[in-house]
């Protein structure tokens, strides 16, 4: 029973962890290709050109700054357009406002960064609008932080569970041994030698605990790879099983916490 | 070996077990503690391997203040102490080998070692057939003998043997004494409460009688 629980409590937090390692990385992927359009009242001047880029590049540090200007936004259109670019035959080339278009180096993770940078962009001498998918980031962002707030929740489970099912086990323990600890005591044993089958208990269930629920989760990711591998989903990024270095951490901690919760029990029922 | 000086001991609210006794146990002797019960003997047995404290009074085992040993230290001194109780104290779901294995065990003896003392152990007492019997499963007789055995399995510096022979009949009785005598010429100090005249009358060795918590001079022949 205990080992299931931790199991459990393993497969849960582990299994966020993995959804989260992998929107991350997702994430870092859409997070290439973010750019903020800035558009202008008017054509810049050379000067005014390198005045722009030293403002934005003396705020953060860009990828790339590309100068549009309104013929080449036009061309750019009528190339989008195809062979549809004939409506666009009365409204000449100039329609379009010039623009430029900024790559920074933040991942989707810097919303607020993000934000800041468009707010000042949009103060520049004439910036008319900024604009940069405004939307689907913040929702994107939205989404990762409740990722977030999940496995912090899921990780408190494990810590709980783990704790207080190991403590509860190692305590129906030494009820069930108490005759026979009475004795042990009795003959001269000492407290490691006591205890020490009691800290085994602990750190097996902690270890095949956290064994159960990763080797599981496993499973659950292969499952899920060979039935969703359709070219819209895992095509535009590789769905991966969380790194070697978490699962060694994750059976670490699970194994810490539970030597632990047998450690505090013995305190308790033992007095040791 | 064993020392106590002016040991008083009451049990609440004011049952007096023993009252202002003094007696001095050397090293390798043997003493046999005779008196009625409720004397004070279990108790006087109690006082001396740390499971009671006294109310008043001074005991040294090995020169060691009992009052003055740590709680951690305490398995040490218990571990030198091997004591036979009245209630036999043994683990009815273990079998009679595994009970006289246990303070073997404690003490980190190798695995042979602690099988060939046990299988010695329990030809002596004529239990070889019960190795793995169930300890639930003897007769009271055979019970008192392993609570025995496992007493005298390390053969400790001093053992504390409390009605050994209570259970037993003549021929079993003459056993135990040949094993408690065996342990005592190996060196161990032993203290063995009593109330059987026949074990202790045509021995050389010291008893002495306690009536109502207080010692009197007992004549062995």
């Amino acid at each position: 029973m205990t080992l299931l629980t931790v199991g459990l409590s393993v497969l849960i937090f582990s299994f966020f962890l993995l959804i989260n390692t992998n929107i991350i990385k997702a994430g870092a992927k859409l997070g290439d290709d973010i750019r903020l359009i800035l558009f202008l009242e008017k054509e810049p001047d050379p000067a005014m050109t390198a005045l722009y880029r030293k403002k934005i590049t003396d705020f953060t540090d860009v990828k790339e700054i590309r100068f549009i200007s309104r013929d080449m936004a036009y061309k750019k259109l009528a190339d989008q357009l195809g062979n549809d670019s004939d409506v666009l035959a009365d409204m000449g080339s100039d329609f379009l406002p010039p623009s430029i278009e900024v790559y920074p180096n933040i991942d989707l993770k810097g919303l607020s960064e993000i934000k800041l940078f468009s707010e000042y962009l949009e103060k520049l001498s004439g910036v008319v609008k900024v604009q940069y998918g405004q939307e689907w980031i913040e929702r994107f962002h939205y989404f990762t932080e409740l990722l977030r707030v999940i496995i912090i929740l899921s990780g408190g489970l494990l810590v709980l569970t783990t704790i207080f099912m190991v403590s509860y086990t190692i305590k129906l323990s030494v009820v069930a041994r108490q005759a026979e600890l009475k004795i042990l005591r009795l003959i001269g044993a000492t407290n490691s030698y006591i205890s020490t089958p009691f800290l085994v208990e602990g750190f097996l269930q902690g270890l095949i605990g956290a064994a159960i629920g990763l080797t599981s989760l496993y499973f659950l990711f292969d499952w899920i790879k060979k039935n969703f591998n359709n070219p819209g989903l895992f095509n535009f990024f590789e769905f991966s099983y969380i790194p070697t270095s978490t699962t060694l951490l994750i059976l670490a901690v699970s194994v810490i916490l539970c030597t632990g919760g047998s450690i505090a029990a013995m305190r308790k029922y033992l007095r040791i | 070996m064993v020392e106590l000086v002016k040991v008083s001991k009451i049990y609440p609210p004011d049952v007096v077990a023993l009252e202002n006794v003094s007696i001095l146990i050397e090293k390798g002797e043997m003493v046999f503690l005779t008196g009625k019960s409720g004397a004070g003997k279990t108790t006087l047995l109690k006082l001396i391997c740390g499971l009671e404290q006294p109310d008043q009074g001074l005991i040294e085992v090995a020169g060691k203040d009992l009052s003055r040993i740590r709680p951690k230290d305490m398995p040490y001194i218990r571990q030198k102490t091997g004591m036979a109780y009245q209630d036999f104290k043994l683990l009815p779901d273990q079998t009679v080998a595994q009970n006289i294995a246990m303070p073997m065990q404690v003490v980190f003896r190798s695995i042979r070692s602690i099988k060939n003392r046990v299988s010695e152990l329990l030809e002596k007492l004529k239990l070889d057939g019960k190795h793995d019997t169930l300890a639930c499963n003897l007769s009271r007789g055979e019970q008192q003998r392993v609570a025995l055995a496992r007493a005298v399995a390390n053969l400790p510096p001093l053992i504390l043997a409390d009605e050994p022979t209570g259970n037993l009949d003549g021929a079993t009785t003459r056993l135990v004494m040949e094993l408690l005598e065996e342990c005592n010429d190996a060196g161990s100090t032993i203290i063995l409460a009593t109330h059987d005249k026949s074990i202790y009358s045509n021995t050389a060795h010291r008893a002495v009688q306690i009536r109502d918590g207080y010692f009197v001079p007992t004549e062995n022949n």
